[in-house]
């Protein structure tokens, strides 16, 4: 008995929580053109994307260690996590290295404005191509060319025109955080099947420290953070730049890839 | 059902063959040059300590967890303008495989179209600890595969996995 009273207590409460919810699920559809007027891409962000941009490419010698995790979404949409580190070190416009560490792989990435070399220490292999361009044009042309990614290749994308600025269906300050010890401000944007962020380092040095990214072309919304340290005074030689393979080490080919 | 079927023969062949294999040989250990971050190994110019760390084996590693059907992007601006290209670059998928951080080759995937139809040559799916003599190293979208006449090898942490033709 007393229980009956309950439940129908609970009901009213129930029914009074739907008649609420319809009550404000009706509001917003007046109210929703105003909310269209907004423009959803803030000029703000864009700016900061623009300073962040500019910044990086007054950088001419820099180390900057990233840390990512990123997801492979599976046949049933169950998730996997991995993790990978890399390590660059830049000098520009042309030099570069990039040493990559996973649990599955060991890679390296030197360039010297002339040559290219991707090198695999456990096996000893190496392929070697040349390229006559700036840091940029290596990373643009490996990704086209070779379907090879650079780790954040972005960094070196950011403030060209290969990172262009309009294009975005969102893009929002989504307030203050801290990277470590460094506050940041956080932004969000929308591009295609892109849903990404960054947090850039707030004051004179606009430095990325973290980028989170997520992929909408699979339901699962596979995502990966990458983390990234910055150090603006490196003390490495220009002769890193330069891949001498070990003796013993074997050339292999680097085929480009191939248009189905 | 048919793909259940499929998921399981590969599964299967993945368990005995995982019971066949040797724990890997002790490949090489660590060969990494230089020390760890970046400061560190700027600064220090590769004074890191000569710690050997333990080699990866996936000997134990279920089928299953090689069936990917996509992964995440860890860049933005390469893949805005991928997206840009889709309608006339269907291939923008396979592109770079898998980023920098992820070289896995789609195993399963691969094996749930070709198993049935490949009698001849190594089963997809399977791994070995070597793939025979002759084989050609190719790099190929920043994998390097090995390449036995009609046959590919994808390495696998100190193993190899035959994997469809990556082109």
């Amino acid at each position: 008995m007393n229980r009956n009273r309950h439940t129908a207590r609970l009901g009213a409460l129930l029914l009074g929580a739907l008649v609420a919810t319809t009550g404000w699920a009706q509001q917003p559809a007046t109210a929703a053109p105003a909310a269209a007027a907004v423009n959803p891409v803030a000029p703000e962000a864009i700016q900061a994307l623009k300073d962040m941009g500019t910044y990086l490419q007054t950088l001419q010698r820099f180390s900057v260690t990233t840390r990512v995790t990123g997801e492979r979404v599976l046949a049933d949409g169950q998730k996997l996590q991995h993790s990978a580190k890399a390590t660059m070190d830049v000098a520009r416009p042309n030099r570069l290295r990039a040493r990559i560490t996973t649990a599955r792989a060991e890679r390296e990435l030197t360039f010297n404005g002339k040559v290219a070399t991707l090198y695999t220490p456990a096996q000893k292999y190496y392929s070697s191509v040349e390229v006559d361009d700036t840091v940029t044009g290596l990373v643009r042309r490996l990704h086209q060319r070779y379907g090879i990614e650079v780790p954040l290749a972005d960094l070196f994308l950011w403030g060209t025109a290969a990172a262009p600025l309009e294009g975005f269906e969102s893009a929002m300050n989504a307030g203050q955080d801290f990277v470590d010890d460094d506050l940041c401000d956080h932004y969000a944007f929308r591009q295609g099947s892109l849903d990404w962020q960054v947090w850039i380092k707030a004051g004179s040095q606009p430095l990325p420290r973290r980028l989170v990214i997520t992929n909408r072309a699979d339901e699962a919304r596979p995502q990966s953070v990458s983390l990234i340290q910055w150090n603006l005074k490196p003390t490495f030689k220009d002769a890193i730049f330069t891949l001498v393979p070990s003796p013993g080490a074997q050339r292999v080919e680097l085929v480009p890839l191939k248009t189905r | 059902m048919t793909i259940m079927i499929r998921l399981l023969a590969v599964a299967l062949t993945g368990a005995f063959l995982a019971t066949v294999a040797q724990p890997a040989a002790e490949a090489a250990g660590d060969r990494r040059g230089g020390g760890g971050g970046a400061g560190a190994g700027a600064r220090a110019g590769g004074g890191g300590g000569a710690k050997a760390k333990p080699q990866v084996s996936n000997t134990n590693r279920d089928a299953r967890s090689g069936n990917v059907r996509s992964t995440s992007v860890s860049n933005v601006n390469n893949n805005v303008n991928v997206n840009k290209n889709v309608n006339v670059n269907v291939d923008a998928d396979r592109r770079g495989c898998c980023g920098w951080d992820n070289d896995y080759h789609p195993v399963a995937t691969a094996a749930a179209v070709t198993a049935t139809v490949a009698v001849t040559s190594a089963v997809i799916g399977s791994i070995v600890n070597a793939p025979p003599p002759g084989c050609v190293p190719v790099n190929y979208g920043g994998i390097i595969y090995q390449q036995c006449g009609g046959t590919w090898y994808a390495p696998q942490g100190p193993q190899f996995v035959v994997v469809s033709p990556p082109y």
